[in-house]
C-alpha cells in the first residue's frame, strides 16, 4: 500500500463510472483532510449520488481508487467501510423504534447493552431528541426523522459521513435552520462530511470547500469565497451567485488582455485570448454601478426593484437582459430610460466561450 | 398503528340515520350470506336422534381413522404454505425488483391463471401425470424410463398441484409489501455495518413479516380446506377433511357429522389467522 498524502483522509483519485453508454463519473479527484466538509455542488444528474455511492461502496467505479483513513477502500465491501449515509429518503427501519435505529450499528458492533444505551442517549441528545428514544418513526415528523437518520449516522462513529440532499426535504425555513445546526454540530464532533445538493446557498453555507459538477466533471473545487470570485468555468459562474454575461469575439488581443466585440458593445477583459475566438465576459451585479467606467454599456431599463437593503435594475443592453445591484438608498432610473453602465477591469470576468455552459 | 389512525369524523344524527342506512344493505348481505349459515351449521353439528348431542364430535375426534384425516388435512396445508412460501417469497422480490414490460409478464403468468377454475386446473395437472400423460411419454420418448412412472394420485402430485394453485395467494400480499420496500434500507443497513445475511434478518425480513403473514393466514386457510385439488389428484388414497364433509352430506346422509367435521376445519383456519396476526402485531410489522 502506497502512503496516503500528508493529511489526507479521505483521497479519491482518477475515479471513472460508466453506465452502459453514458459516463456519469469521469477521472474524478478530491483530496479531503480529517474534519473537512466538502459539498458536491451541480445540477441534477450531474453525478453527485453516483459519486458518494462510490465513496459509499454501494456502486463501483469503473478505474480508480478511493482511500480512507490511510486504507485502499476501493474493492472494500459497504458494511466493513466505516463510511456513514445520510439518505435523501432517510431510509429509517419502519420496524424499529427511535433508539432501536440508532442503535442498530452498535449492536452490531456486539457492544454491551448500557454501552449502547448511553451511546444513543448522546447521539439522540446531540441533535435534541433525547426524549423521543421510544417513539415509533412513523410518529415523528419530516424534520425529527432527518434528525433521528443523522443521529443513527453519527452514533457508529464513521471515519466519514456522506449527506445526499439530506435537507431538500425540509420546508426551507427548517432547512436553513438545520444547515447552520448541522454544520454546527459536525464541527463539534470533528467530523469529515461530504454533503450533496443542488442548492448553492446550501453548499456556500455548509462546506470549507466546494465541489462544482458538471456533466460527471468536477470543474472547480475551491472554498466558497474563491468560488464566487473567481469561478474557473462559465458554468461555475453561472451555478454559484447571481451574474451578468454577454458573448462575444476576440477583436483585439494585447499583453494586458483582449478585446471582445459583444451585441452590446465593445468590453476589456484581463486576459489574453487569440483573435477571433469567442469568449464569454461576465461580472457580478454588485459590481455594476451607473456610471461611465472600464467596462462601459449604454441599455434600456426594463425593471428597477427596491428590496431593502438592496435594489435590482434590470437592464436591456442590445437584447440581453443583464441585472445589476444597487445600494437600497440609491435613486433608482425610470423604466423606458436610457442608461449607461459600468462594471471595473478588475471585476471582469472572462471565458472561452467554447466551452458551453 | 391505532394512535397514527385519523379519529373518525362526529356524526349529526341525521347524518348518524342516513349511514345506518347505508349500511342495511351491505349488513343484510353478511348476515344472509355469512353469519346464518355459520349459525346453522353450528346447530347442525351439535343436533343428534333425541335434540343436543356432541356424538358428531366424539366420533370425529376420537376415531384413530378421523384423527388421521385432520392431520392429513393440517399435513396438506403446512407443506403447501411452506413450499409456496419458499417459492414464492423470492419470487415477490424477482418480480418488485423486475422493470415495466418484465413485470407485467411476471404478474400476468401469476394472476392470469386465477381466472380458471380450481377444477380446470387440477386436471390439467391429471393430464401431465397420467401414466400415459405428457411427462410420463415424454420421458419414455427420450429413453430416461421404459416404464411409466407413476405420478398422479402420489403425494408429490397432491403437493405439486396445490402449491401451483395456491402460489398465487403468497405471492400477493408479499409482493405488495415488497413492492413498497424502500431499497435503501438494505443500503442503510450495510452502511452500519450488517452485512447482507444480517441486513436480510435483522431489516429486510421483518420489515416484509405483514406480506408473508397475510399470504401465510390465506394459503394456510385455502388449502386446509381444499376439496377439488385433493380429489382430482390424489383421491381415496388421502382423505382430507373437506372430502369427508361432502361424503358425509352427499353420501352417508350424517348431515350432523359433516357439520361438525365443517366446524372442526372453520376452527382450525379462524385458529391459524387470528395466530399469526398476533404473531405480526408481536413482530411489530408495520401494517
Ligand atoms: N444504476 C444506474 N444505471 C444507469 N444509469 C444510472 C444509474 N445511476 C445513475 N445513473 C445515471 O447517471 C447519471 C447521474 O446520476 P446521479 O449520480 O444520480 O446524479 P445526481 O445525483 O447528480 O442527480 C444520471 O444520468 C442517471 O440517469
Ligand atoms: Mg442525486
Amino acid at each position: 500500500m502506497t502512503a496516503p498524502d500528508a493529511g489526507l483522509h479521505l483521497s479519491i483519485s482518477n475515479v471513472s463510472k460508466r453506465f452502459g453508454a453514458t459516463t456519469v463519473l469521469e477521472d474524478i479527484h478530491l483530496g479531503m483532510a480529517k474534519g473537512e466538509l466538502v459539498t458536491l455542488l451541480g445540477p441534477s444528474g450531474c453525478g453527485k449520488t453516483t459519486l458518494l455511492r462510490v465513496v459509499a461502496g454501494l456502486t463501483h467505479p469503473d478505474t480508480g481508487r478511493v482511500e480512507l483513513a490511510g486504507r485502499d477502500i476501493t474493492r472494500a465491501p459497504p458494511y466493513k467501510r466505516n463510511v456513514g449515509v445520510v439518505f435523501q429518503s432517510y431510509a429509517l427501519f419502519p420496524h424499529l423504534d427511535v433508539a432501536g435505529n440508532v442503535g442498530f450499528g452498535l449492536k452490531l458492533r456486539g457492544l454491551p447493552k448500557a454501552d449502547i444505551a448511553s451511546a444513543v442517549h448522546r447521539a439522540l441528545s446531540l441533535v435534541h431528541l433525547e426524549r423521543y428514544a421510544d417513539r415509533p418513526i412513523r410518529a415523528l415528523s419530516g424534520g425529527q426523522q432527518q434528525r433521528v437518520a443523522l443521529a443513527r449516522a453519527i452514533a457508529v462513529e464513521p471515519s466519514v459521513i456522506l449527506f445526499d440532499e439530506a435537507l431538500s426535504a425540509l420546508d426551507r425555513k427548517l432547512r436553513e435552520a438545520m444547515q447552520s445546526e448541522l454544520r454546527h454540530l459536525l464541527t463539534q464532533i470533528g467530523a469529515t462530511a461530504i454533503f450533496v445538493t443542488h442548492d448553492q446557498e446550501e453548499a456556500l453555507t455548509m462546506s470549507d470547500r466546494v465541489a462544482v459538477m458538471y456533466k460527471g466533471r468536477i470543474d472547480q473545487l475551491a472554498d466558497p469565497r474563491t468560488l464566487y470570485d473567481q469561478p474557473a468555468t462559465a458554468f461555475a459562474l453561472s451555478f454559484v451567485g447571481q451574474s451578468l454575461s454577454l458573448k462575444g469575439k476576440v477583436v483585439s488581443s494585447d499583453a494586458d488582455g483582449s478585446v471582445v466585440e459583444t451585441s452590446a458593445g465593445p468590453l476589456r477583459v484581463p486576459r489574453r485570448f487569440l483573435r477571433g475566438s469567442s469568449v464569454i465576459v461576465a461580472t457580478r451585479p454588485e459590481h455594476v454601478t451607473l456610471t461611465a467606467g472600464d467596462n462601459t454599456l449604454t441599455g434600456t431599463v426594463v425593471g428597477a426593484t427596491f428590496q431593502g437593503s438592496r435594489s435590482l435594475v434590470e437592464i436591456d443592453a442590445a437584447g440581453t437582459r443583464l441585472t445589476a445591484e444597487m445600494p437600497g438608498r440609491c435613486t433608482l432610473p425610470e423604466r423606458g430610460e436610457t442608461v449607461i453602465f459600468s462594471w471595473p477591469l478588475s471585476e471582469t470576468l472572462s471565458f472561452s466561450g467554447e466551452e458551453h455552459a | 398503528m391505532t394512535e397514527a389512525m385519523p379519529a373518525p369524523p362526529k356524526l349529526s344524527d341525521p347524518e348518524r340515520r342516513t349511514a345506518f342506512l347505508l349500511s342495511l344493505p351491505a349488513a343484510m348481505i353478511l348476515l344472509i350470506m355469512f353469519i346464518l349459515p355459520l349459525g346453522l351449521l353450528l346447530g347442525v353439528s351439535f343436533t343428534g336422534p333425541e335434540g343436543f348431542s356432541l356424538a358428531a364430535y366424539q366420533r370425529l375426534l376420537t376415531t384413530p381413522h378421523y384423527l388421521s384425516v385432520i392431520w392429513n388435512s393440517l399435513k396438506l396445508a403446512l407443506v403447501t404454505t411452506a413450499l409456496t412460501f419458499l417459492i414464492g417469497y423470492p419470487a415477490s422480490f424477482a418480480i418488485a425488483r423486475a422493470r415495466g414490460g418484465w413485470r407485467s409478464l411476471m404478474l400476468g403468468c401469476l394472476f392470469l391463471p386465477l381466472a380458471a377454475s380450481v377444477i380446470v386446473k387440477a386436471f390439467a395437472w391429471t393430464i401431465l401425470l397420467r401414466s400415459d400423460g405428457i411427462i410420463n411419454s415424454t420421458l419414455m420418448l427420450l429413453g430416461i424410463i421404459d416404464e411409466p412412472v407413476r405420478m398422479i394420485f402420489t403425494q408429490t402430485a397432491l403437493i405439486v398441484g396445490s402449491a401451483n394453485v395456491f402460489l398465487p395467494f403468497m405471492i400477493l400480499p408479499i409482493f405488495a409489501v415488497v413492492a413498497q420496500l424502500d431499497p435503501r434500507l438494505g443500503e442503510a443497513a450495510a452502511m452500519l455495518g450488517a452485512n447482507p445475511a444480517v441486513a436480510f434478518l435483522k431489516v429486510t425480513l421483518p420489515v416484509t413479516m405483514p406480506g408473508i403473514i397475510a399470504g401465510v393466514a390465506l394459503v394456510f386457510s385455502l388449502s386446509v380446506s381444499a376439496y377439488v385439488v385433493p380429489t382430482l389428484l390424489i383421491g381415496e388414497r388421502y382423505p382430507t377433511l373437506a372430502a369427508t364433509i361432502a361424503k358425509a352430506y352427499l353420501l352417508t346422509q350424517q348431515p350432523a357429522f359433516g357439520a361438525a367435521a365443517g366446524v372442526v376445519l372453520l376452527s382450525i383456519a379462524i385458529a391459524v389467522v387470528i395466530l399469526s396476526s398476533r404473531f405480526g402485531r408481536s413482530s411489530g410489522g408495520l401494517s
